[in-house]
């Protein structure tokens, strides 16, 4: 069975091209949210193996998002922050928000997702 | 004495006189009728006559109704011949009273009463033997043993010699002494009289010494022989009948005394040198101590003829003063011994005859004083003193040999124009002419050059007879000392102007200084404040402000009682003290003051704090206003920087993302789906120049690049062509500085941005300037007004932005009349 994601960026050309991008590396593309809150509710509704969460949402801060997905033990999905920013640019509070990778966006692909599900 | 006095006294006389020649002349015991009764008349009216002169010549004085009294008490003894029983008794008792009377008579001589306690103890004495005495004898004395014819002794109790012996040897013991004493009292009263009294004393002692004496030694004789006693008896008679002859005579050398002074002061008033007159006096009214003092109208003072002051003595020693008076007016007065006074009409004699001759001498001593006087001051003036005569002759000089301009021997008898420069000559003798002939006080000055020395002298020059009397002053000391002191004087008056100047300038800067100053005592109480302060506070400096603590007039309520503490603490410790506080205004307006606080002491040294301070307030706004600005300018650059980063994010980066990730995606696609990887390959490509676009866009937004390399003209023609607006532009050709030239950029770039969102404006004018080194700025257009700077962070950001270069942003949006900006940055 393929993995499943839910992209979410308020960014439509960026959901379009990663959506194409993890489709023809065999992943299943479940949804896509545009904010923080209609992200929550896709989660609890599609269940995805991995939620690939852009850190800077119109209506909320990324890290709190994953920090609230993170929460529940057994059955909380992959968290993967992404954004056009480095990692650097955030510190300590990527490790600290129970995120279990962050992938820039330049550098996303099929690849990258399955090393963090490994 | 009243003439019906004297005519009753004669007439009892002459009433007693007769009866006595009926007793003597009808007596059946008397062998010597004749005798008796000569030797009674004689006695009896030598004393009533004598008497009743005294009495006439001094009514006051007892002595001469006493001495009367003797005459007729001596007619009580006439009754002793009386052929009846109780006549011839009282005759016996009392025929001796008049030797009593007598002796009180002679007692109270001259004076009219009786002086001492000794003197009335004589009198005493003499009045109880003469009565009581003669009436204890009579109880025991039967005139049958002598006398066989007289009458039966009325009184007799027991007839006992041995009695009548004993009661006499008590009478002759305490007489005698009693008649001896009364002879030391004349003789202590005359030796103590002044020479006139004497002369009238004299012989009244003699005779009634006489008297008594032969009384005394009669009294004792005729215990041992009646005989020798009864002829001694005799001679105490006709020794007693001439006591008031003597008496008058006495008087009578007095009154020729009185005509001597008469005719000697009379010579005297043809003319006598003082002091003569008072020698003349003095012999005249035999009082040696005699002293003229005569009255000097000028002082109303007496003085002696030396013009020395006397004081007349004021009655209560032995020297009495007796006033001289000519035509009502007292010319003198006559200062004499007390005993002058017994003879007052010999006194006012002197004094009516001398009048004449002492009205001359004191118009003499007068003058001598007027004149020492006169020479006195004359003496102390320092002046030169020349008497000279019309020809200008010096007559008489005093003064300082020094000061003459010849030797004095030379001077008197020489003429003004021998001893005296020319020009000074002819002055001086023209000052004389005229003096003498005006009478006026004529005055001048002139220079005299003596011992080399060039002198001042001051001339007065007043008529005296038909002579001149010259006084010249020097006065060069004088003219230097009023030089210097005048000179001194306009140094004072300099340095007060100068001192006035300095302080009306202190003044001025202090009420014309922006500080506001406030003059307090140390307990903090208004003295005074300036006009600043006035201005500042609304209340006039005055009565109503004085005395009031500071901080109850100046400052804010709940400020008060921490400027009291600090005021406080300045006068403690003293030094200056530094504060902010809220002062308050008549109206309530509060004003926030930096104040400090100066001790000083006023110019009477008292100490003061002066409290100066500076009204801070718009200082304070500006500042507040200057910390907001630049709030505002950090948080419009942060809001701006955020807009980039977000611009950026979302617009660039995020297509380069994208077109990262696209081609990718194609890479992966060439060589299984090619039709698919050229078609992620245009989108690519319009990703790409979408980012493009935005980046372009972004640069502009952040700083034109026109601006920088051509200027604000051609940024604003660049602006003005991407906008929808229809503009009317007016431009600038010279570039302005260039933080000037971005701030009206962005000036403009906001405004016509407003315009197009809001002000549904039908056309646009903007226009650039330069004025009076400030570029000016308007963008104005036709739309619906009402614009508000406060309300939106667009124009309250250009206003920080325009502000922050000194310069000034002014908006007039009336709602639907357009909105009009005008901007004025300085190019400096």
């Amino acid at each position: 069975m393929p993995v499943t994601v839910l992209i979410v960026d308020d960014h439509p050309s960026f959901r379009a091209t990663v959506k194409a991008l993890l489709l023809a590396d065999g992943f299943d593309v479940v949804g896509e949210a545009e904010d923080g809150r209609s992200a929550l509710e896709a989660v609890k509704r599609l269940k995805p193996d991995i939620v690939l969460l852009d850190v800077q949402l119109p209506d909320m801060d990324g890290f709190a998002i994953a920090n609230e997905l993170c929460r529940h033990n057994g059955g909380a999905p992959t968290v993967v922050l992404t954004s056009s920013h480095d990692e650097s640019d955030f510190g300590p509070i990527v490790a600290r928000c129970g995120a279990s990778a962050f992938v820039p966006k330049a550098e996303l692909s099929g690849a990258a997702l399955r090393a963090v599900l490994r | 004495m009243r003439r019906l006095t004297a005519a009753g006294v004669i007439g009892l006389g002459l009433l007693l006189t007769a009866g006595a020649l009926v007793l003597v002349f009808q007596s059946d015991h008397e062998e010597e009728p004749v005798l008796v009764a000569v030797t009674q008349l004689l006695s009896a009216w030598a004393f009533i006559l004598g008497g009743l002169f005294a009495w006439a010549r001094r009514p006051d004085n007892r002595f001469g109704p006493l001495l009367t009294a003797v005459g007729l008490t001596v007619f009580i003894g006439a009754l002793y011949e009386s052929n009846s029983s109780l006549p011839f008794t009282l005759g016996f008792v009392f025929g001796g009273l008049f030797i009593a009377v007598f002796i009180h008579a002679l007692l109270a001589f001259p004076r009219g009463y009786l002086e001492t306690r000794l003197v009335f103890a004589i009198v005493a004495i003499a009045y109880a033997a003469l009565t009581v005495g003669s009436l204890l004898t009579s109880f025991f004395y039967d005139p049958a043993d002598d006398c066989a014819e007289c009458p039966p002794n009325a009184f007799l109790l027991v007839d006992s010699p041995a009695a009548v012996s004993a009661i006499d040897a008590v009478l002759i013991a305490v007489g005698i002494p009693a008649l001896l004493a009364s002879l030391y009292i004349f003789h202590r009263r005359w030796r103590a009289a002044s020479a006139p009294l004497q002369r009238v004393l004299l012989p009244v002692y003699v005779t009634a010494g006489a008297t008594l004496l032969l009384l005394a030694i009669a009294l004792v004789v005729e215990s041992v022989s009646e005989d020798a006693g009864f002829a001694l008896f005799w001679a105490v008679r006709l020794t007693f009948a001439s006591v008031p002859i003597a008496f008058i005579i006495g008087l009578l050398s007095g009154r020729l005394a009185r005509e001597g002074v008469g005719q000697l002061v009379l010579e005297l008033g043809e003319g006598s040198a003082p002091g003569e007159l008072r020698e003349a006096l003095a012999r005249a009214l035999g009082d040696p101590s005699l002293r003229v003092a005569y009255w000097i109208p000028e002082t109303q003072s007496f003085a002696d003829a030396d013009g020395n002051p006397v004081e007349l003595p004021d009655g209560r020693g032995e020297e009495l003063a007796t006033m001289v008076e000519r035509d009502g007016q007292t010319v003198a007065a006559l200062i004499h011994h007390r005993s002058l006074e017994e003879d007052p009409t010999l006194l006012e004699a002197a004094a009516a005859a001398a009048a004449l001759a002492l009205e001359n001498e004191r118009r003499l001593v007068a003058l001598a004083n007027a004149q020492a006087r006169i020479q006195a001051l004359v003496d102390a003036f320092p002046d030169l003193i020349f008497r000279m005569n019309r020809e200008g002759e010096y007559l008489e000089y005093k003064g300082k040999e020094e000061d003459l301009a010849v030797p004095p021997e030379q001077l008197i008898g020489a003429r003004a124009h021998d001893v005296l420069p020319r020009d000074v000559a002819d002055q001086l003798v023209a000052g004389i002419e005229r003096a003498i002939d005006t009478g006026e006080l004529v005055t001048g000055e002139y220079t005299l050059e003596l011992d080399g020395v060039p002198r001042d002298f001051e001339v007065r020059i007043v008529k005296a007879r038909d002579e001149a009397v010259v006084i010249a002053r020097e006065f060069t000391e004088r003219n230097r000392a009023q030089a210097e002191l005048e000179r001194l004087h306009a140094e004072l008056v300099q340095r007060h102007r100068d001192l006035e100047h300095e302080r009306d300038f202190i003044r001025t800067v202090v009420d014309s200084a922006p500080s506001l100053l406030c003059l307090v005592t140390p307990g903090g109480f208004i003295l005074r404040f300036n006009t600043s302060l006035e201005r500042l506070s609304g209340r006039r400096d005055g009565d109503i402000t004085r005395g009031h603590a500071f901080w109850d007039v100046f400052i804010a309520p709940e400020e008060r009682e921490a400027v009291r503490r600090a005021l406080e603490q300045v006068v403690e410790e003293g030094g200056r003290g530094e504060y902010e506080s809220n002062w308050i205004t008549v109206s309530g307006e509060r004003r926030q003051v930096a104040w400090s606080t100066t001790p000083l002491r006023d110019d009477k040294g008292q100490p003061r704090l002066l409290i100066s301070g500076t009204d801070i307030t718009e200082r304070k706004r500006h500042e507040d206003e200057l910390r907001s600005s630049r709030a505002r300018l950090v948080e419009a650059s942060d809001i701006e920087r955020r807009r980039l980063e977000r611009n950026l994010h979302d617009g660039a980066q995020q297509r380069l993302v994208s077109l990262s990730l696209m081609l990718r995606l194609a890479h992966a696609r060439v060589e299984s789906d090619p039709e698919g990887a050229a078609k992620l390959l245009a989108q690519a490509s319009d990703e790409l120049g979408q980012a493009l676009e935005e980046l372009r866009e972004l640069a502009r937004g952040i700083h034109p690049a026109v601006l920088s390399d051509r200027g604000l003209s051609a940024a604003l023609e660049a602006l003005i062509s991407r906008t929808p607006l229809t503009v009317d532009l007016e431009l600038l050709d010279d570039r302005l500085p260039e933080p000037v030239e971005a701030a009206a950029y962005y000036v403009v770039s906001e405004a016509l941005a407003n315009v197009a969102k809001y002000a549904e404006a039908s056309s646009v004018a903007v226009s650039i300037a330069t004025v009076n080194g400030h570029a000016v700025v308007e963008i104005a257009d036709d739309g619906v007004g009402g614009a508000d700077p406060a309300k939106g962070s667009g124009l309250r950001g250009l206003v920080d932005r325009v502000e922050a270069l000194d310069g000034r942003l002014q908006v007039e949006s009336p709602p639907g009349r357009g909105t009009r900006i005008r901007v004025e940055i300085p190019c400096g």
